[in-house]
């Protein structure tokens, strides 16, 4: 048997258990949800990383929906509702092959069943509008997760890509976390500052996770997670799911983007703008200058020093699908999952550990945040903390 | 089977029941009177308004309480609180057995605010109806307004909420449907303007009636809402309006509407409210003898208004004197069917019509995509 045969029947035991897709930012941004002009029952590659065909083959059984908003967009609260709609008809259309999941016991159902249970994971503070009963109200409406920060700083929490400001979190940052832990909503610490990381670290009772989020000490980008932090998920409880996006995780890439976004800048545009007149420039840049390209090596590199620093109880996968426009070769889509088993596999790493790399851990995290909530709820009432409240200026 | 039908050959006898040879004693004809006779003319309404009241609690709706409670750090609604005008204790004094709290949006709050504001609202009154489920109990839909009420419970439905809590956005009304809401009024956006409804506007009416989430048209422009009486397969609501021709208040509704509406088999639900109906219990009154007149017995209910901001009539300061105000009825002549079908029974039918229609419209309907500027552009 071929170690991509072995990693395929493995799957079919433990599926992958994925962190994040932006499917539905895909949809909203290409179609605006029109989901006939996407039937993702069929084949969507000419449009998308994802469909439920290349989710089969890829041995996906679990998925983290993410129902992410810019966070400059002038209505955050409004259109992450209209993305957990969005994940919501995708449900009521293709219930034969996606299984509404809300805790661990569902995720284990949608196994027995041979569906893949569908998460939502609300990627960015901004989503909550400072807001604990809007916080609430999106768990109402089962999102399961919220990463803290997305690309810029919220008032109560630093992005690892912003200038810091808060320095971590702020009180009312810490109360949000205190507030998602009494809930049952996963703290997802990909996106944040290495600061606010550890605070969020010494706050939470518990486990945390990295939704999509690699290893800074294989490759130096803010994006990645620091050893001293992968090095505190056991005490934690905690997993970091690996990503896949090049320019995360190989360094050649993350050099070829600084110097392209240095070139757009230095040519006038925005460096994530994409109109016409700024794509011709960049295409001019790759012309030049080839785009490292990664591989399913690179990304397990990654899990190999990750499993180092933070065990092998730690781990997961989050490979950010139609979030990023570029993907390693061999994991260019959502069907590509089983090359990185094999790629594990003939690295030596057993079955019992893949089984928890790609299903056990998130499984095991979700039930434990479940069963810390039912405690807290049984001791302390909604929080109605609000951040003028706890963050006012000093004086 | 032999057995059976050996069993059913006695039922037979019962003929016999009609050759009885002497009728029954005349005091065993006679049905008991519904209600004992009291000596004192000026009490009688009062005592039988509690027993009728009893069997035929109040359905009101419209109640601020989650908004006014926002300051209070510290209240227990169910052994009483005086800082405001609903607590369990009076709701129980008061007869009420359901009732709706509004999702109060601030003024001027609109796009994502409005959204915001109301999602804490939401959560607000979600939290507040926990915190004491001995007394009330969060429901969704008439059979569980008719459980929650044999479960000794006052049933709370969450709405109106205000129009632009939608963000102009229908996946953002699913959401908050799903999230509890009930009702929404139509006011305050740009496609239910004094214009009346958009395209985008029908399209809300339309997935309003696929959700069960029912038309609030207190405050609506006469275009709105008459093509909503025209449009919705569900009956509507006007949670807050009296009488126009006993008192020009903005939001009370003319004689040719009060008409329409009640042609439609909508609902009329007469505020508590001085400013809308008079200073007295019997101003109150008497614009409900002018609606139940004008738009029928069928489509007149009671909004208490309480903490919601507005004064009420002397007799009628929280929600415990609803016997007073059916009191007040009964002197009127009110038959019990008419005061039965005011304080309970026209709401019930509005809420089953509500579910009902749910039921029916998504079997035939697939959740709407339609936006905003696709409709309205």
């Amino acid at each position: 048997m071929t170690s991509l045969e072995a990693a395929r029947e493995l799957l079919r035991e433990f599926p992958v258990a994925d962190g994040h897709n932006d499917l539905p930012w895909a949809l909203r941004e290409q179609v605006r949800y029109d989901l006939d002009a996407r039937d993702v029952a069929t084949d969507q590659s000419a449009h998308l990383h994802t469909d439920i065909p290349r989710l089969r083959a890829g041995g996906v059984g679990a998925q983290y929906w993410s129902v992410y908003v810019r966070t400059d967009s002038p209505d955050p609260v409004a259109a992450t509702l209209e993305q957990v709609d969005c994940v919501r008809q995708l449900l009521a259309r293709y219930p034969e092959h996606l299984r509404p999941a809300l805790t661990a016991a569902d995720l284990e159902a949608a196994r027995r069943e041979g569906r893949i249970a569908s998460l939502m994971g609300a990627e960015g503070g901004h989503s909550i509008a400072n807001s604990l009963g809007t916080l609430r109200g999106l768990y109402g409406l089962g999102v399961r997760y919220l990463t803290l920060t997305h690309n810029d700083n919220v008032d109560w929490a630093d992005s690892a890509t912003d200038q810091p400001r808060a320095g971590g979190l702020t009180a009312f940052g810490r109360e949000v976390v205190r507030e998602m832990n009494r809930l049952g909503m996963l703290v997802d610490l990909s996106h944040v500052a290495a600061t606010t990381m550890r605070d969020a670290l010494d706050t939470s009772t518990a486990p945390v996770i990295f939704s999509h989020s690699s290893a800074r000490a294989v490759c130096d980008h803010p994006r990645n997670v620091p050893d001293d932090v992968l090095e505190r998920l056991p005490a934690n409880g905690g997993i970091a799911m690996v990503t896949f996006v090049p320019k995360f995780v190989l360094q050649a890439a993350v050099d070829w983007t600084a110097a392209a976004d240095e070139n757009m800048r230095a040519h006038g545009f925005h460096h994530l703008d994409t109109t016409p007149e700024a794509m011709k420039v960049h295409r001019a840049f790759e012309e030049r200058h080839p785009r490292p390209v990664a591989t399913v090596s690179t990304v397990a590199d990654h899990l190999d020093h990750m499993r180092e620093a933070a065990g092998v109880d730690h781990l997961g996968i989050g490979g950010d699908y139609d979030g990023t426009a570029f993907t390693p070769d061999g994991l260019d889509d959502v069907s590509g999952y089983p090359n990185l088993v094999a790629e594990l596999l003939d690295r030596g790493w057993s079955k019992a550990d893949l089984a928890k790399l790609t299903w056990k851990n998130a499984v095991r995290v979700l039930d434990a945040a479940e069963d810390v909530a039912r405690g807290l709820q049984a001791t302390r009432p909604p929080s109605n903390a609000t951040i003028e409240s706890l963050d006012a200026p000093a004086g | 089977m032999a057995d059976l039908q050996h069993d059913l050959r006695p039922i037979a006898a019962i003929d016999d029941l009609d050759d009885l040879a002497e009728p029954y004693p005349d005091e065993r004809v006679t049905a008991a009177p519904s209600y004992e006779p009291v000596p004192d003319p000026d009490d009688a309404p009062l005592t039988r308004a509690h027993a009728i009241l009893a069997a035929h609690p109040v359905a009101d709706g419209y109640n601020g309480l989650p908004w006014a409670l926002r300051r209070l750090s510290c209240y227990d609604l169910e052994l009483g609180e005086r800082t405001v005008e609903t607590d369990v204790p009076r709701l129980r004094g008061g007869h009420v057995g359901a009732l709706f709290w509004s999702l109060h949006l601030p003024e001027g709050f609109d796009g994502d605010r409005a959204v915001g504001a109301t999602l804490e609202q939401l959560d607000r009154a979600v939290n507040i109806a926990r915190t004491c489920d001995e007394g009330l109990r969060l429901t969704v839909t008439a059979g569980q307004v008719a459980d929650a009420r044999n479960r000794g419970r006052v049933a709370v439905l969450l709405g109106p909420a205000g129009a632009p809590a939608l963000g102009d956005s229908l996946g953002i009304l699913r959401q908050l449907h799903l999230l509890g809401l009930r009702a929404l009024t139509l006011t305050g956006v740009s496609w239910a303007s004094d214009a009346g409804l958009t395209r985008f506007g029908e399209e809300v009416v339309r997935e309003m009636n696929r959700l069960g989430v029912i038309a609030d048209l207190s405050g609506a422009s006469e275009q709105t809402l008459r093509r909503v009486l025209s449009l919705s397969r569900a009956p509507v609501l006007c949670g807050r309006s009296a009488a126009r021709a006993l008192r020009p208040h903005p939001v009370n509704l003319s004689d040719d509407l009060l008409a329409e509406l009640g042609a439609a088999k909508g609902l009329c639900l007469v505020p508590l409210s001085a400013e809308q109906t008079g200073p007295s219990v019997r101003d109150v009154a008497d614009h409900l003898d002018h609606v139940r007149a004008v738009a029928g017995a069928q489509c007149v209910g009671l909004s208490g208004t309480y903490d919601s901001g507005s004064a009420h009539p002397q007799e009628l300061v929280d929600a415990s004197c609803y016997p007073r105000l059916i009191a007040e009825l009964l002197r009127r002549g009110w038959e019990e069917s008419d005061v039965a079908l005011l304080t309970w029974g026209n709401m019930q039918r509005v809420l089953r019509g509500a579910d009902f229609t749910a039921r029916a419209v998504q079997q035939r309907r697939e959740p709407s995509t339609a936006t905003i500027s696709e409709l309205d552009a």
